[in-house]
C-alpha cells in the first residue's frame, strides 16, 4: 500500500479523533508539568535524606563557622582522632565545609552554594555516596592542590567546565571534573582539597586569622575542620554509633542521622504539604480535562452509537470498543501530552533558568500520568458508554442527528 | 415473518400530556410480501418502523418475527435478533463517517458472527452489484447521496435478513437511483424476504403486495 493510499484512509480517522487526541494531550500536559515539578522538589529532599542516613555528621561543640550538615564548632585534629577510636566507627573524613556567599547563606540553607573541602586521604565514608558521580573530567585525587570539582548547577550558573578557572573571594581553582547532575545539594558544591579550602576559609574570616594570629589557641592547619563525616562498622547500628561517640568525645556535637532526617522532613514539612497540593490540583484540573475530553468524545459519537445498535451490536461490544479506543486515544494523547510538557519545561529550564532544572520526568511520573490517563479515561469512556446504550437506537440516532 | 399487534406508542408533548402516534396498530407481513406504508408527516410512519424494528419499545402491545415475542426481549438479545434477523434502509442513509464504504458494509456482520474471507468476499459482490465496487475504499463524504444509498442497502442485506424495513430509503435520492433502490426492496422480496417500506410516495416503490395509509395511530387500506 502506498503512501498516499495510507494517508488516504488515515485521514478521516485522525480527523475524527484530531481534537480529542489534542484535548487529553492539554490535560496530560497540565497534570505532568506540575508534577514534574514536584518531582524535582521530591528529589532534592530525598538526596538531602539519603545523604543525611548514609553518615555520622560530626562538628565541634558550639556556634562557629560550620555549614551545611554539621554546623558548629571547630573540630580539631585530636578529635577527629579520637571519634575514630570509638568502637563501631569505621572511618572519618575530615571536612570544611563553607558558604560561597555569606551574605546570603543564612536565607538560602537550603539550596546555597557551598565550598566543601574533603580530606582525600581517606575514603568518603557516607554509604549512601561513596563517591559522587563526574559527567566530565575527573574527581579529586590525594595530593590535588589548587583543584576543584564543581556541580552541575555551580558549573551551569558560572558558566564553567573542565580546563576554567574559577576564583572564590580572590583565590583561583583549575577546574578538573563537573559532576553529573544529581537533582539534590551536590549541584551546587565547589569540592576541593581540604587543605585549599582550609587556607580559602583562614583568608575568608577575618575572625579565625586574628585567632591564629594572636596564639590564644594552638591551633594546626589539621585543626580547622569544621566537621567529619563519620561511618560505621557492618552490622553497626549508625544511632547507636553517633551515641556513642557524644558519650566518648568530649567537645562534639553530633548528629544522629535518624534524628537529623527526621529534623530535615520536618524542616522540608512545608514543601511537602505544597507538593500534596500542586499533586492534587494536577491531578484535579488534569484529571477533569482527560475525563470530560474523553466523555465528550462518546457522547459526540451518539449517532454512531445508535447505528450500531441498530446493526445488532450488544452492551458488551460496545464497551469493549469503547473501551478499546478510549485506551488508544488516551495512550496517545498522553504520549503527546508527555511530549508536550517536556518540550515546554525544558524551554523553561533552557531559557528561564538555565542552571537549574525545575522540572523532572522520572520513570514513576511518566508512568504514573499514563496509567493516571488511561484509567481515568476507561472509567469516563465507561461511564458515557453505560449512558449512551441506555438510549433506544432511535432516540440514540435521533439525538445525534 | 413479522406480527405487529395492538401497538400503541405515545410521546410526551412539549406544552405537557402525551401525543399518541400509534393506537392499536396490528400488521402481518409473510415471507414474500412488501409492504408499503404512506402517510402524512407525522403520522407515525417511521415511529411504527422502529417499533417493528426493535428500535423503540411499544408503550403497548407486542411485535413477533416468526414464532418469537421479540418485543419484550433485553436489551442486547434485542440487539442480537436484530443484527441477525433485520436489515434496515433509512432515508439519511447512516453510514459511520469514518469506515470506508466497504468497512460501512461489513459493519452489518462485525456484530453478527464477526468479518470473516467469506462476509468479506459477499460485501464485494454486493458493491458490485450495486455499481459500487470502485467506490469500497471512499468514505462516505466522499461519495454521491445515491451512491451512499446504496451502500446503505449493502450493509442492510449483507447478512441475507429475512426481514427488510425500509424508512423513505427514496427519499434523498435522484430518480435514477430511487429506481435502484426500489428495485432492489422489489427483489427482496421476491427472494423470500419480508420487506416493509414507509414513504410518503407510494408509488416509487414497484411490485408492493400491499400499501397501507396510516392516519390518526392507525393503519388502514390505502386509496389514490
Amino acid at each position: 500500500m502506498s503512501g498516499r493510499t495510507v494517508w488516504h484512509r488515515l485521514r478521516p480517522v485522525l480527523r475524527g479523533y484530531a481534537f480529542t487526541v489534542a484535548g487529553i494531550a492539554i490535560g496530560v500536559a497540565g497534570l505532568s508539568a506540575p508534577g514534574a515539578m514536584s518531582e524535582r522538589i521530591v528529589r532534592f529532599i530525598e538526596g538531602g535524606d539519603r545523604f543525611v542516613l548514609g553518615q555520622i555528621s560530626v562538628a565541634g561543640r558550639g556556634l562557629g563557622m560550620g555549614a551545611g550538615f554539621a554546623g558548629g564548632g571547630l573540630l580539631p585534629a585530636a578529635s577527629v582522632r579520637a571519634i575514630a577510636e570509638v568502637p563501631g566507627v569505621q572511618g572519618v573524613q575530615a571536612q570544611v565545609m563553607l558558604p560561597l556567599e555569606p551574605r546570603t547563606s543564612h536565607f538560602l540553607a537550603v539550596t546555597q552554594d557551598l565550598l566543601l573541602g574533603l580530606d582525600l586521604s581517606v575514603p568518603t565514608p557516607n554509604r549512601h555516596y561513596p563517591t559522587l558521580p563526574v559527567q566530565a573530567g575527573r574527581f579529586l585525587r590525594e595530593g590535588d592542590r589548587g583543584v576543584a570539582v564543581v556541580g552541575a548547577a555551580l558549573a551551569a550558573s558560572r558558566g564553567v567546565g573542565v580546563g576554567d578557572r574559577l576564583t572564590l573571594e580572590g583565590r583561583s581553582y583549575t577546574v578538573v571534573g563537573v559532576l553529573e547532575r544529581m537533582l539534590t545539594a551536590p549541584d551546587r558544591f565547589v569540592i576541593v582539597p581540604i587543605a585549599d579550602a582550609r587556607e580559602q576559609w583562614v583568608a575568608q574570616d577575618p575572625m579565625l586569622r586574628t585567632l591564629l594570629a594572636s596564639g590564644a589557641a594552638a591551633l594546626t592547619a589539621a585543626d580547622l575542620n569544621t566537621g567529619a563525616a563519620v561511618g560505621w562498622a557492618e552490622g553497626e547500628d549508625p544511632d547507636a554509633v553517633a551515641r556513642r561517640i557524644a558519650e566518648r568525645v568530649p567537645g562534639v556535637n553530633v548528629q544522629i542521622p535518624s534524628e537529623l532526617s527526621r529534623v530535615l522532613r520536618s524542616s522540608t514539612a512545608f514543601f511537602s504539604a505544597l507538593l500534596a497540593g500542586i499533586a492534587a490540583l494536577a491531578l484535579v484540573i488534569g484529571g477533569l480535562s482527560v475525563a470530560n475530553t474523553i466523555a465528550a468524545a462518546v457522547f459526540e459519537r451518539v449517532r454512531d452509537f445508535g447505528v450500531k445498535r441498530v446493526l445488532g451490536a450488544t452492551d458488551a461490544q460496545l464497551g469493549r470498543e469503547v473501551l478499546g479506543e478510549s485506551l488508544a486515544v488516551t495512550l496517545s494523547g498522553g504520549g503527546v501530552g508527555l511530549a508536550l510538557a517536556a518540550l515546554i519545561t525544558r524551554a523553561i529550564d533552557t531559557w528561564v533558568t538555565p542552571s537549574e532544572r525545575l522540572f523532572l520526568f522520572s520513570p514513576r511520573l511518566v508512568g504514573g500520568a499514563l496509567l493516571f490517563s488511561v484509567l481515568l479515561g476507561a472509567a469516563a469512556a465507561l461511564y458515557a458508554t453505560w449512558r449512551l446504550v441506555r438510549l433506544t437506537p432511535a432516540e440514540a440516532i435521533r439525538r445525534g442527528a | 415473518m413479522l406480527r405487529g399487534r395492538g401497538l400503541v406508542k405515545s410521546y410526551p408533548a412539549p406544552a405537557g400530556g402525551a401525543i399518541r402516534v400509534l393506537a392499536g396498530v396490528d400488521l402481518d407481513v409473510r415471507p414474500g410480501e412488501l409492504v408499503v406504508v404512506s402517510g402524512a408527516s407525522g403520522s407515525g410512519k417511521t415511529t411504527l418502523l422502529n417499533v417493528l424494528g426493535l428500535l423503540e419499545d411499544p408503550d403497548s402491545g407486542e411485535v413477533w418475527f416468526g414464532p418469537e415475542r421479540v418485543s419484550g426481549l433485553g436489551r442486547s438479545t434485542k440487539s442480537r435478533v436484530r443484527g441477525r434477523s433485520v436489515g434496515f434502509v433509512f432515508q439519511s442513509f447512516l453510514l459511520l463517517p469514518g469506515l470506508t464504504a466497504l468497512d460501512n458494509v461489513l459493519l452489518a456482520a462485525r456484530y453478527v458472527g464477526g468479518v470473516g474471507e467469506a462476509e468479506r468476499r459477499r460485501a464485494l459482490a454486493l458493491l458490485e452489484a450495486f455499481g459500487v465496487l470502485d467506490r469500497r475504499d471512499h468514505y462516505p463524504a466522499q461519495l454521491s447521496g445515491g451512491e451512499q444509498q446504496r451502500v446503505a442497502f449493502c450493509r442492510a442485506v449483507l447478512n441475507d435478513p429475512p426481514l427488510i424495513l425500509a424508512d423513505e430509503p427514496t427519499g434523498n435520492l435522484d430518480e435514477a437511483n430511487a429506481a435502484v433502490i426500489a428495485g432492489a426492496l422489489a427483489d427482496r422480496a421476491r427472494a423470500g424476504a419480508a420487506v416493509v417500506v414507509v414513504t410518503h410516495h407510494p408509488e416509487t416503490v414497484r411490485g408492493a403486495t400491499t400499501v397501507f395509509r396510516i392516519d390518526g395511530g392507525r393503519l388502514g387500506a390505502w386509496h389514490d
